[in-house]
C-alpha cells in the first residue's frame, strides 16, 4: 500500500512511524515538517519550512489525491493532530488516532476510557489516516540520508510569532531509563527539587501528573500520561500520584512502577511492582542520602 | 463578539480501571455523567474571555436530554446560552456534522473553544473535523487567548515547549489545561441563574458516518503483583530495601 509518513525531523518519532510503515509497505514517502536533513531512506520525500499545521493541511491533501496515497501516517503530537481531523474531511478519509496496534487487513487498536478499554477498527476506506500513539513501536534505525523536494504552501491562514523550548537538562522523558514523577501529593513547587534530587542519582529525568501541573508545580512539557508524555522506562518511581488511568496510560510500557503514596488505597499500587505506604517526606530525602552513601 | 464552546457530558471518568464495565461496548450505563474535564478547561477559558472582551458566550453540545442539567454547570459557569443537538452517535463525522448544524443557526460566531479531547472517546478528532466542515482554521493544544491589533494570539503547548501564533480569520481552538484555566466552581446565584438561561434543543440531522467498522471494545487484564516494602521500623531501612530489589532487577 502506498504509504505516507508526515512528521517532523526528529529521528525517534520518524523511526517509530517507519517501524509502522513497515506493516503497509516496503519503503513509505515523506513529508518532512520543518527544516534539516532528512535521516532515513524514502522512496520520496517532500519538505515544507512551516511548521503550523493550520497552514499544511490542504497542500498535503491535494499531495495525497495527485500521489494517490493510501495510508497517511503521523505521530499522536501537537503537529499530527493539527493536521489529521481537518485533512480526513478534506479527503474524506476515515481517521484514527492515539494508535498502539495494527494488525492485517487495515485492523487497529486505540485505546479509550483512559486507557480502560481497548477498541478494535477495521478501516473500509483508503486513503486512511492514522496518529501513532509513541512508544508502543521500537523506532527503527534511519539509515543515510533522503533528499527532498519543496513542498509549498498556497495559504498561510496561521502566522507562527515564536517558538519556545522549554530547557531539559539533562535527560529527556522520552528516553529516560528511570523517571521520578510527582504529583498533587507533593504539596509544593519547591518540593520537586527532592524528586530532581533523585533524578540526579539514578541518571533519570523528573515527571509529573495533570495535578502537578495543574498547580503550577512543573512544565506541562513534563505531565506523563495519555495527554502528556507517553514513556517507557525501566523504572517509574510514583510518587503522590493516586493512579487515575489517563495518568497509568502513559506508563503502560514502563517495565517497573515504584509507588509511594500515603494512602493504601491508591489506584497507583494496582500498577506498582513495588509499593511504599507512607508520606513520601519521610522516604525521598532518605533516599537521597542512601543513593549519596553508596555513590 | 461571539464565542461558542464545544462541551460533551461523558460517564465518570475518574472510575478506576479495576470497576470499570462495559456494556455494548461501552462504559456501563450505572457511570454518572458528567462534564468532560478538558471541556471544563474550555469553558473556563471562554468565561475568560467573555468577561475580558464582552463577548457572548453559548454552549454548544450534542448529546441525551439528561445531558442538560450536567450541562447546565457550563452555564453557570458564565454562559448566557446552551444549545443542545440531541443524539447518541458516537461516531466522530456525525458528531461534527451535528455540530456544524448548530454552529450555523447561531449567527455571527468568532471563535470556537473544545476541549483537548473528549473523556470517554481520548480521540481529539471532532473539533478539527467541525473546523474543516466550517472552513475555520483548526489549532490544538491552546493554553493562552488573547487579542492583539484585532487579531488573535494563542500560544499552543507543544512537545517540547510552546508556539505562539497569531490569525485573523476564523478558528477552531483546542484547549489544553494549564493553572490559568482551572475551572471555576460556579456560586449558588449563579446555579440558580442558570436554571433561567435558553436551552434550545435540536434534532439531530444524518451526518455519513465514517468508514471505520469498530469491531470490538475490550478491557485489558491489569494483574496487580504489588510488593509492600516494609515501613514501620526505618525509612532508611525501606529505602535499602527497595534499592536492592530494584539492583537485583537490574532496573538501575
Ligand atoms: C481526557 C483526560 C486526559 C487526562 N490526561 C492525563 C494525563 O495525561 N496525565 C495525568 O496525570 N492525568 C491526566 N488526566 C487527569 C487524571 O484523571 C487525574 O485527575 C490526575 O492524574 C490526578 O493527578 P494526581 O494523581 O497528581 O492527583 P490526585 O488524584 O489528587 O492524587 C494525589 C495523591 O497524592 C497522595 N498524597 C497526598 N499527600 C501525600 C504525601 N505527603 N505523601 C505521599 N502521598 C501523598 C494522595 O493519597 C493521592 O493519592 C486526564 C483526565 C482526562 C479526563
Ligand atoms: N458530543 C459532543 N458535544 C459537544 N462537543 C463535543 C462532542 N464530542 C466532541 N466534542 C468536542 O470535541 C472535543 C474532542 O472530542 P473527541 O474527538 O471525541 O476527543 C471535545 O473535547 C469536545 O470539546
Amino acid at each position: 500500500m502506498k504509504t505516507l509518513i508526515i512528521e517532523m525531523i526528529e529521528p525517534k518519532r520518524l523511526g517509530e512511524l517507519v517501524t509502522v510503515s513497515r506493516e503497509f509497505c516496503e519503503q513509505p514517502d515523506m513529508v518532512a515538517v520543518g527544516a534539516g536533513q532528512i535521516p532515513g531512506s524514502f522512496g520520496k520525500a517532500y519538505q515544507v519550512a512551516d511548521t503550523v499545521a493550520a497552514n499544511l493541511v490542504s497542500d498535503l491533501a491535494s499531495l495525497i489525491l495527485k500521489e494517490g496515497y493510501e495510508i497517511v501516517l503521523l505521530t499522536a503530537s501537537t503537529l499530527g493532530s493539527g493536521i489529521a481531523a481537518p485533512l480526513s474531511v478534506k479527503l474524506s478519509a476515515p481517521v484514527v488516532s492515539e494508535v498502539i496496534g495494527i494488525k492485517p487487513d487495515l485492523v487497529v487498536e486505540r485505546p479509550l476510557y483512559g486507557g480502560k478499554a481497548v477498541a478494535t477498527y477495521k478501516l473500509n476506506k483508503m486513503p486512511a489516516i492514522l496518529t501513532i500513539r509513541r512508544k508502543y513501536f521500537e523506532a527503527a534505525d534511519l539509515q543515510g540520508f533522503t533528499d527532498s523536494s519543496p513542498l509549498s504552501i498556497a495559504e498561510k491562514k496561521v502566522a507562527l510569532i515564536a517558538e519556545k523550548e522549554e530547557k531539559t537538562e539533562g535527560i529527556p522523558l522520552e528516553d529516560a531509563e528511570v523517571i521520578v514523577s510527582g504529583g498533587r501529593g507533593i504539596g509544593a513547587a519547591e518540593n520537586f527539587t527532592m524528586l530532581q534530587d533523585v533524578a540526579d542519582l539514578l541518571n533519570g529525568a523528573v515527571g509529573a501528573s495533570r495535578g502537578a501541573v495543574d498547580e503550577g508545580w512543573v512544565q506541562p512539557t513534563q505531565q506523563v500520561g495519555q495527554t502528556g508524555k507517553i514513556v517507557a522506562p525501566g523504572v517509574y518511581f510514583a510518587i503522590g500520584i493516586s493512579g487515575a488511568s489517563q495518568h497509568l496510560a502513559g506508563i503502560a510500557n514502563a517495565k517497573c512502577v515504584v509507588a509511594i503514596n500515603k494512602d493504601e488505597e491508591a489506584n497507583i499500587f494496582k500498577r506498582a511492582r513495588f509499593g511504599i505506604v507512607s508520606d513520601y517526606k519521610k522516604i525521598v530525602p532518605v533516599l537521597i542520602e542512601t543513593l549519596k552513601e553508596e555513590a | 463578539m461571539h464565542i461558542v464552546v464545544l462541551a460533551k457530558v461523558v460517564p465518570d471518568y475518574e472510575v478506576p480501571a479495576g470497576d470499570f464495565e462495559l456494556t455494548n461496548s461501552r462504559a456501563h450505563s450505572r457511570y454518572k455523567r458528567m462534564m468532560g474535564l478538558y471541556d471544563e478547561n474550555a469553558i473556563e477559558s471562554g468565561v475568560q474571555l467573555k468577561e475580558k472582551y464582552s463577548a457572548s458566550l453559548t454552549i454548544v453540545s450534542y448529546g441525551i436530554k439528561a445531558d442538560i442539567q450536567v450541562l447546565r454547570k457550563a452555564v453557570a459557569m458564565g454562559g448566557e446560552k446552551l444549545s443542545l443537538v440531541l443524539g447518541g452517535s458516537d461516531d466522530p463525522n456525525v458528531i461534527a456534522a451535528n455540530l456544524k448544524m448548530a454552529v450555523e443557526k447561531l449567527e455571527d460566531v468568532d471563535l470556537i473553544l473544545a476541549g483537548q479531547q473528549s473523556a470517554d472517546m481520548d480521540r481529539g478528532i471532532v473539533h478539527g473535523m467541525l473546523a474543516e466542515m466550517l472552513g475555520f482554521a483548526f489549532i490544538p493544544q491552546v493554553a493562552k487567548i488573547e487579542q492583539e491589533d484585532g487579531q488573535w494570539k494563542v500560544i499552543q503547548n507543544t512537545e517540547s515547549g510552546s508556539s505562539e501564533l497569531k490569525f485573523g480569520g476564523k478558528a477552531v481552538l483546542s484547549i489544553t489545561s494549564v493553572p490559568e484555566n482551572v475551572p471555576r466552581i460556579p456560586v449558588v446565584r449563579s446555579i440558580f441563574a442558570a436554571k433561567k438561561k435558553p436551552v434550545v434543543q435540536l434534532p439531530e440531522i444524518e451526518g455519513d458516518a465514517m468508514p471505520v467498522d469498530e469491531l470490538s471494545v475490550d478491557i485489558p487484564k491489569m494483574e496487580s503483583v504489588c510488593e509492600f516494602l516494609p515501613t514501620e521500623d526505618d525509612p532508611a531501612e525501606t529505602a535499602k530495601i527497595l534499592l536492592g530489589r530494584l539492583r537485583e532487577e537490574r532496573l538501575i
